[in-house]
């Protein structure tokens, strides 16, 4: 490879990793909400509560460590709503969360009025020593932010604790067969309360470093989208922490390249292609799944959007 | 005459906010009872300017906007304008509703019209088969669309063009441009869009012949985040150091102030309002609208009985000095104001519909001097940017020496001029 090559490398997969952050962070959050039986349909409004909220205590504090922190309770709080509603009150967790995702655009929209136009702290980057000089791969791993290191971190002890704790196996059941896991002894509200807030908190870190870090300003529906994006890529991570890594950054990855193939002059007259791909996979993703074998090999939950109430 | 201005707007805050979780509320039950999510419909909001010695003639215009007012863009930019009306002239009611899906603008201008608009003003293309028919419902109504070309007996049509801003914003990029090489960020390749692209470029090359410039296109008119992962793949995989945009945040100005922070010169312009404060050292100048002067405009003359359904299209230079001078009243067609006399940081661009947002002391006097001409000189219409001869990027002669671009040939335009090296995506 020539230097140009690898330079084109490096910064394409630097921009990859740092595009597919809040996918990835809201890609994790869905994976155990879903993995627990609960279907979260508002990612969408948690994440852009997320962003109106990192960016509102960023802006009126100064201070973006209680911003972030701020963004994680506001998507749990928003996420509680939806687990009351589909786990007590055994709402339609389609229904439910599509409300919740209406309301979160809405009121983001309407409390951030005052903050457009506005500028606050962002998050800087915190490259890490030594590490940050390897060649290559220093500046494509190592010279992120905090936000970035946290969401591998917590993609990866998140998979720890769903395939390797006896806590994981707990969620995985209930997402799988509740009233089993019910005559087992798990105690399945609580554990999709718990999944569910984890999801919820996650989404707003999402919305949080799209507000803070990659575009940090405030506008109305600035997520655009990228909550439904994650719901897919959960699909197309096969519910697994370690593919919604794979995922979030083969899609941050597919755009900064369409992009940098366009700026390049490559493929300019058909750039939409590449822009499909990931729905392409996603689709197939989703048809694989349907096979009944290949749905119970990877751990498809079977219970998933299906309140549970016992003894039916 | 005592005059008393309130905004009612903590009434309708309340009325907002019982009626989101009135929808939440109805959208549990309905999830309770197992039934179907519908999508949200636009949310209505009105603000109401009232005078307590009311004068005899009152109008009251409705303004029906397609995106949120939040955008910090094209609808924002409409509901600034409307706060100038509102707050400007003292026989003017207003009511707005935001985020109104283009199929479902009949419903809303309905109910506008039910509630005593005189006027409802529709400010996106889409809305413009509902508007013409509208205009059939309610003959005697008037109504005005944004960026459309149909009219009829009761409805008119009006825009403001930004071409020529870019023209002068090519200029400051050719002037700044150390690499050579400028970069677009543009949503759709749109006739709308490929003119704003090109009349960028040939400001450019107007400065610096050589310059080449690549365009990345979203398939988007608002994604913050695809404009950044665009806006750095041309900086850092073209080597782009000027970009231009056409998509509604400031990102691709964040972008370069960014790249200006960690020391590398990159630079960006305003877009619909002046954003300086998003790249305070990355900014060069920009496009700016004030819809607020073309509604003054278009309510004066429904106020006084001169409204024809005209198409007011709003450049540089269209009807400068008396149709469009702020303030109207003091405007004439021989007296100019506001010329810029001084240069260095204190022109004062803000007399037009359109007008550049303020140049940045780092562009050179020379062509800072250069840009100020070109204004002053499309004021006069002396000055045209799509003036021949013009090569599109296959060398193929598009405007003969000396001719001029005509209206359809701008509305229409589908081809890149010479110094692009991207292609229209087909």
């Amino acid at each position: 490879m020539t230097a140009i090559d690898t330079a084109f490398a490096v910064s394409l997969l630097a921009h990859a990793i740092q595009a597919g952050t809040p996918l990835l962070l809201a890609t994790v959050g869905e994976i155990y909400s879903e993995r627990s039986g609960v279907l979260n349909l508002g990612l969408e409004g948690i994440m852009i509560m997320g962003a109106l909220t990192a960016f509102l205590v960023s802006f009126r504090t100064g201070d973006i460590a209680l911003a972030i922190v701020a963004a994680a309770i506001v998507g749990a709080l928003l996420s509680l709503i939806h687990a009351f509603l589909s786990i007590t009150l055994k709402a339609n967790q389609i229904v439910s969360g599509l409300a919740i995702s209406i309301f979160g655009l809405g009121v983001s929209g309407f409390l951030g009025r005052p903050l457009i136009g506005q500028i606050a702290t962002k998050l800087q980057s915190t490259p890490i020593p030594l590490l940050q000089d390897i060649p290559v791969l220093g500046p494509i791993l190592f010279s992120g932010d905090v936000l970035i290191y946290f969401s591998v971190i917590v993609s990866l002890v998140l998979w720890f604790v769903l395939f390797r704790t006896r806590f994981g196996l707990n969620i995985r059941s209930v997402g799988e067969n509740p009233s089993m896991a019910d005559s087992l002894g798990v105690n399945v509200d609580l554990t999709r309360y718990v999944c569910v807030l984890v999801g919820g908190a996650l989404g707003g870190l999402g919305g949080a470093y799209l507000s803070i870090v990659y575009t940090p300003l405030w506008i109305e529906g600035m997520t655009a989208g990228r909550g439904w994006i994650a719901i897919a890529l959960t699909i197309f991570a096969v519910w697994n922490p370690l593919g919604a890594i794979l995922g979030a950054y083969l899609f941050g990855g597919v755009i900064a390249l369409q992009f940098r193939l366009q700026a390049i002059g490559i493929g300019t007259e058909t750039p939409q292609l590449l822009l499909m791909l990931p729905y392409f996979v996603t689709i197939g993703t989703l048809v694989l799944m349907s096979s009944a074998t290949l749905r119970k090999r990877v751990g498809v939950p079977a219970a998933l959007g299906n309140p549970y109430v016992r003894g039916e | 005459m005592t005059q008393k201005k309130t905004e009612e707007q903590n009434v309708s805050r309340r009325k907002f906010i019982t009626g989101t979780i009135g929808g939440l509320a109805v959208g549990a039950l309905a999830g309770y009872a197992g039934g179907i999510g519908t999508a949200p419909a636009g949310i209505t909001r009105e603000v109401t300017t009232t005078t307590t010695a009311a004068p005899a003639k009152r109008i009251k215009a409705g303004f029906i906007y397609v995106g949120p007012v939040g955008d910090f863009g094209w609808s924002y930019g409409h509901d600034r304008g409307r706060k100038y009306v509102a707050e400007k002239i003292p026989w003017l009611d207003t009511v707005y509703a935001e985020s109104v899906p283009e199929a479902e603008a009949a419903g809303p201008i309905d109910k506008m019209v039910a509630d005593g608009a005189d006027i409802v003003l529709t400010t996106s293309f889409g809305f413009m088969d509902p508007t013409i028919a509208a205009g059939e419902r309610h003959p005697d109504k008037t109504f005005m669309h944004c960026s459309g070309y149909k009219r009829s007996k009761n409805v008119g049509t009006y825009f403001a063009e930004f071409y020529q801003l870019y023209y002068l914003n090519g200029l400051a990029a050719g002037a700044m441009s150390k690499t050579g090489k400028i970069g677009y960020v543009a949503a759709h390749p749109i006739p709308e869009v490929i003119r704003h692209i090109n009349a960028f470029v040939l400001g450019a090359r107007e400065v610096n012949p050589k310059i080449e410039a690549s365009v990345v296109f979203l398939f988007s008119w608002f994604d913050p985040g695809k404009t950044r992962d665009a806006a750095v793949s041309l900086i850092e995989s073209n080597n782009a150091d000027v970009l231009a945009y056409t998509e509604d945040s400031p990102t691709t100005l964040q972008v370069a102030q960014e790249y200006q922070d960690k020391g590398k010169p990159v630079w960006s312009f305003s877009h619909y309002s002046d954003m300086t404060q998003y790249g305070p050292k990355a900014h060069l100048t920009g496009q700016v609208v004030e819809w607020g002067l073309m509604y003054e405009y278009i309510l004066s003359k429904l106020y006084a009985g001169t409204w024809r359904p005209e198409d007011s299209w709003a450049r540089i230079g269209d009807g400068t000095g008396y149709k469009w001078k702020l303030p109207e009243a003091k405007s004439t067609a021989e007296a100019v104001e506001g010329t810029f006399e001084t240069l260095p940081g204190q022109t004062d661009f803000y007399d037009n519909v359109v007008h550049l947002a303020p140049l940045n002391p780092a562009i050179p006097d020379q062509q800072r001097a250069l840009i100020v001409r070109r204004y002053e000189e499309m004021k006069e219409m002396l000055f045209e940017p799509f003036t021949g001869p013009i090569k599109d990027q296959d060398g193929n002669v598009k405007l003969q020496a000396g001719q001029r671009a005509t209206h359809d040939d701008l509305w229409g335009m589908d081809w890149f001029v010479e110094g692009i090296t991207t292609k229209i995506p087909k």
